[in-house]
């Protein structure tokens, strides 16, 4: 099903914004119920995750940070047996994933040989790679899964059934349930499970259907170690991409199934969204490795994408998106200057963009959001196509109703640094 | 090593950034993993700023370590050729810290126009506020030029900065206090000042250092080189501002005498009022009223910065007649000065830590009426349901509000004294709530059912007043379906509780608007599912 020739896509110098692997720690230990994410880290990986991920909400978060003080820097393995043991009393995990960071990468500290120390059969301590220098925001959930896999139970080659792959939370996870049994597709499980000690089992009969578009090694890896196979087909976002990862993904059991007239219905239910998509410039500027598939669902959808950049781009697991793409500009690890002056050349109506842009494209009257919101919506699925075309409209028609900022005065005094011209 | 789950400060890097988004044309270069960009969306996302912040992350990644490359130059000379700041401020990050990397030698390389400043903000020694000052300190000392004075009163204000804890209103507060007064404002730094500005800063008359963490020892540099008087003082609360101001008077006359300038005089107090004739603060009446006696009996825990600490606990007992029964701070280097400056005023040893579980543990223990700390005692007192208001850095979206809140001068004093009343008081609503038996419902029902009616307006005197009978505090149960409305199947239910809670209540509704719509008389799983997929969650 792949194509013949291959897409193309540039790349560029990765000056571009977003956050490193740590942000996955976010959403993975709610995700994760009998987890604890301990982060071998500084200052800085505590003050990142304190202020980004919105994570402050919780006074009793399960994940903290083995804070590196400068008497730390010269020895060259760490002793956490304590924190370990405090982290167990205090909250009982099944799993620990110990996660990299830049400092200790740098002071070459030999993770593996450091998580196998701390390591118990009761208790796991799991070496997660997420450092910053390496991973770039949702990428890093694909360490925590390549960490998970030798405790994935080695399936019969008889058993096949299919392993949905990516973390999505517990309605989504009941919706392809339900629409697996309609479709007659045995269900072995998630991976990531909600909990440690309910993962999936995997073997050379299972087939691993990927949900989320930032997992590429470990569906390599499953591939590799267990024999599975790969589902190559579109992600399951929109309903051109949910139609197709169904039909995929029953042929792979025999099923064969034409949902065009559950696509079209899907359709009609959003046709007063897509109308207003019609025609309108989309630019992604690149953050969390969703990029291809939503660029390709609001392609679908009508509007014109302008550009679609991604941290990182996976020739082969994304081969059914970036084909879709064809035509379109995509681009690897984006320059946001080469971006911005090519928005100022020809405004998009719409710009998904990183936290650290989006207010001040606000400011400069291009229309933006936060990609963010996208990692963090029921997008997947028939039942997430009202969402995640929402997401599109919503700012725009949004912006529409409030009309233009025409006099800088409602901003003046705001920001102490704006070139005295500009304010 | 130890286990750390919240910073009091931020790293080294965001104080720079802090200095960087403060000034003009000053443009922050962090030779850093990507990652480390994260402090430009604290600036984008707490502040809204309009513009791109002035500070770019020139990327270190793994393939570079092991190449052997570096982007510095390449990013140094896009920096100046986007932005072409007067000055660029390059700092390392607590990994590439480790490198050793020559940056002297490879800003050499880049061959730039601009000015390139080299800061070696260590960051396994330094964090935010000794960085950002270190920083500002720095400018100030390479900038300053001894310069006549300006022919009439004027002042510098130094500290105010960019994520500076309500340093924006504070600003507005001072301004209208020293325009009262008829000074001129020289220079105001680092808030929206230029190199060129602080080279400016030796022709005023006197310096205005309100804030311990920024501006004090550029301010010390100032008086020490040009002989500039400075006031160090913070005027929060009524009584410390009627003492600031008449200390300011006294310093600008004494300028004004060697200038043969006639003597300021401090106009009517009404005159610093916003509409020039009332009081330019309700805080002392407010204090005495008699809706105010519960208070003396009220106690009160202070955890913060050096500034806020020591204003806030000076003001609730002083101002406030409020009992302190602990009092912290997180700057460790402070410790000593603080202890000096409530001496008096501590029950018992000041807590000094940077552990924000050690102070929850002290607020726990000591059950305080009121706590005023910072983002983190918040979310302690929420856990105890201690009620608790925000007085420090670090903050949260929630303390940047659009209105004119300062925390200095006369109306910084009113403002802090509704926030201890409608705080405290609000606490006191917990409890009855709670006692009356709302505890049992659900957050999204609580939203979802028919509006309450308005609540009481509860004495804020203590005991629990008696209830109004027809306009109960609690918000009605939730509405029972309208008549005619589909039931839930227990499947459908159990599918809805794995709804977020905050969108709940809204697919609730849909849901069954939906199965009325379609003729289906219950709600099951597969008629939520078919729903959500049609009208959306
Ligand atoms: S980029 Fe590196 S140092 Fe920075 S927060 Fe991420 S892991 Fe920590």
């Amino acid at each position: 099903m792949a194509p013949d020739r291959k897409p193309a896509f540039i790349r560029e110098d990765a000056a571009y914004h977003s956050f490193c692997g740590l942000a996955c720690v976010g959403w993975l230990y709610q995700k994760i119920k009998d987890s604890f994410f301990l982060i071998l880290g500084t200052h800085t990986c505590a003050h990142f995750l304190q202020n980004t991920m919105g994570v402050m909400v919780f006074a009793r978060p399960r994940f903290g940070i083995a804070l590196i003080e400068e008497t730390d820097l010269s020895r060259p393995q760490p002793e956490l047996h304590a924190l370990i043991e405090e982290i167990k009393a205090d909250h009982h995990p099944s799993v620990i994933f110990l996660l990299s960071s830049c400092t200790p990468d740098v002071m070459k500290v030999e993770f593996q040989g450091l998580a196998d120390s701390l390591s118990t059969p009761s208790l796991p301590v799991l070496f997660v790679p997420a450092s910053g220098l390496e991973y770039t925001f949702s990428q890093s959930e694909d360490s925590v899964l390549q960490a998970l896999l030798p405790f994935c139970p080695v399936a019969a080659p008889d058993d096949r059934r299919v392993v949905f792959l990516g973390s999505v939370n517990d309605a989504i996870a009941d919706d392809f349930l339900a629409e697996a049994e309609q479709l007659g597709i045995p269900v072995a499980g998630f991976l990531p499970s909600t909990h440690f000690t309910e993962l999936p089992a995997i073997g050379a009969g299972t087939i691993i259907a990927p949900l989320q578009p930032y997992l590429a090694k470990v569906a390599q890896l499953i591939t590799n170690e267990r024999g599975a196979t790969l589902l190559s087909s579109l992600f399951p976002f929109g309903p051109d991409g949910t139609r197709a990862f169904w039909e995929d993904l029953a042929a792979q059991f025999g099923i064969m199934v034409d949902l065009s007239e559950r696509e079209a219905r899907s359709w009609a239910a959003i046709a007063s969204h897509t109308e207003r998509l019609r025609g309108k410039k989309i630019f992604f500027t690149a953050d969390n490795l969703l990029e291809l598939p939503l660029a390709r669902f609001v392609q679908s959808a009508g509007a014109e994408v302008q550009e679609c950049s991604s941290p990182y781009i996976n020739r082969r697991f994304h081969a059914r998106e970036l084909a879709a793409l064809d035509g379109v500009r995509v681009v690897e690890q984006p320059n946001y200057n080469r971006q911005l002056r090519d928005m100022h050349a020809d405004p998009p109506d719409l710009v998904i963009s990183t936290m650290g842009t989006t207010n001040p494209l606000l400011g400069a009257g291009i229309v933006a959001k936060w990609s963010t919101e996208f990692a963090f919506m029921p997008i997947h699925g028939w039942a997430g196509v009202p969402s995640l075309v929402g997401m599109f409209t919503r700012s725009i028609d949004r912006h529409a109703q409030l009309g233009k900022l025409d006099d800088p005065v409602w901003t003046a005094g705001l920001m102490p640094s704006i070139p005295l011209e500009q304010a | 090593m130890r286990l750390a789950y919240w910073m009091y400060q931020g790293t080294a890097h965001h104080g720079v950034g802090r200095i960087a988004n403060s000034m003009r044309g000053v443009h922050a270069v962090f030779h850093a993993p990507q990652g480390d960009d994260y402090v430009t969306p604290i600036f984008t996302m707490l502040e809204r700023t309009p513009a791109q912040p002035q500070m770019t992350t020139s990327v270190v990644s793994g393939k570079d370590l092991s190449r052997g490359t570096i982007q510095l130059p390449h990013t140094l000379r896009e920096v100046e050729q986007r932005s072409q700041p007067d000055l660029i401020i390059v700092t390392a990050s607590c990994s590439t810290i480790l490198l050793q990397d020559h940056l002297e030698q490879v800003v050499e390389q880049a061959h730039l126009a601009t000015e390139v400043l080299i800061y070696d903000a260590n960051p396994y020694r330094m964090q935010e506020v000794l960085a950002s000052e270190g920083l500002f300190t720095l400018l100030v000392e390479r900038s300053a030029t001894a310069q006549a004075r300006t022919a009439t009163p004027s002042v510098n204000i130094i500290g105010p900065s960019s994520l500076g804890f309500h340093n924006r209103v504070d600003l507005i507060a001072l301004k209208h206090m020293l325009k009262t007064l008829g000074v001129q404002i020289n220079v105001i730094a680092p808030w929206g000042a230029t190199l060129a500005d602080l080279r400016r800063l030796p022709a005023a008359w006197v310096n205005l250092a309100p804030y311990r963490e920024l501006g004090l020892q550029a301010t010390r540099y100032l008086e020490r080189e040009f002989g500039m008087p400075a006031l160090y003082d913070a005027p929060i609360g009524v009584q410390p501002t009627l003492a600031w101001l008449d200390h300011l008077l006294e310093l600008l006359n004494t300028v004004g005498g060697e200038q043969g300038a006639p003597a300021l005089r401090r106009p009517p107090l009404t005159a610093f009022s916003l509409d020039g004739e009332s009081t330019p603060s309700s805080v002392p009446w407010f204090a005495r009223t008699a809706d105010m006696e519960s208070f003396s009996r009220k106690t009160a825990f202070v955890f913060g910065d050096a500034t806020h600490t020591v204003g806030v606990t000076k003001f609730v007992r002083d101002e406030l007649g409020m009992q302190i029964v602990g009092v912290g701070t997180y700057l460790e280097h402070e410790a000593d000065w603080v202890r000096e400056q409530l001496a008096g005023y501590l029950p018992d040893e000041l807590l000094v830590t940077e552990q924000f579980q050690e102070v929850a543990t002290r607020i726990e223990q000591l059950r305080p009426d009121l706590v005023c700390g910072t983002q983190m005692e918040r979310h302690s007192g929420r856990k105890f349901d201690i009620p608790a208001m925000v007085i420090a850095p670090p903050t949260h979206i929630e303390n940047h509000l659009l209105g004119y809140y300062p925390m200095l001068g006369f109306a910084g004093a009113d403002y802090l004294a509704d926030q201890v009343y409608t705080t405290t008081k609000l606490g006191l609503e917990q409890h009855l709530i709670d006692m009356f038996g709302d505890a049992g419902l659900d957050y999204e029902d609580h939203h979802t059912a028919p509006t309450a009616p308005p609540e009481p307006a509860a004495p804020a005197s203590e005991p629990a007043p008696q209830l109004n009978g027809d306009a109960p505090a609690v918000p009605a149960p939730p509405a029972p379906a309208p008549n005619g409305a589909p039931g839930w199947t227990a499947d459908g239910e159990a599918m809805l509780r794995k709804v977020p809670f905050f969108v709940r209540g809204r697919v609730r509704q849909n849901t069954e608007r939906y199965a009325i719509q379609q003729g289906y008389h219950e709600i099951t799983a597969a008629v939520l599912r078919e729903a959500k997929e049609m009208i959306g969650g």
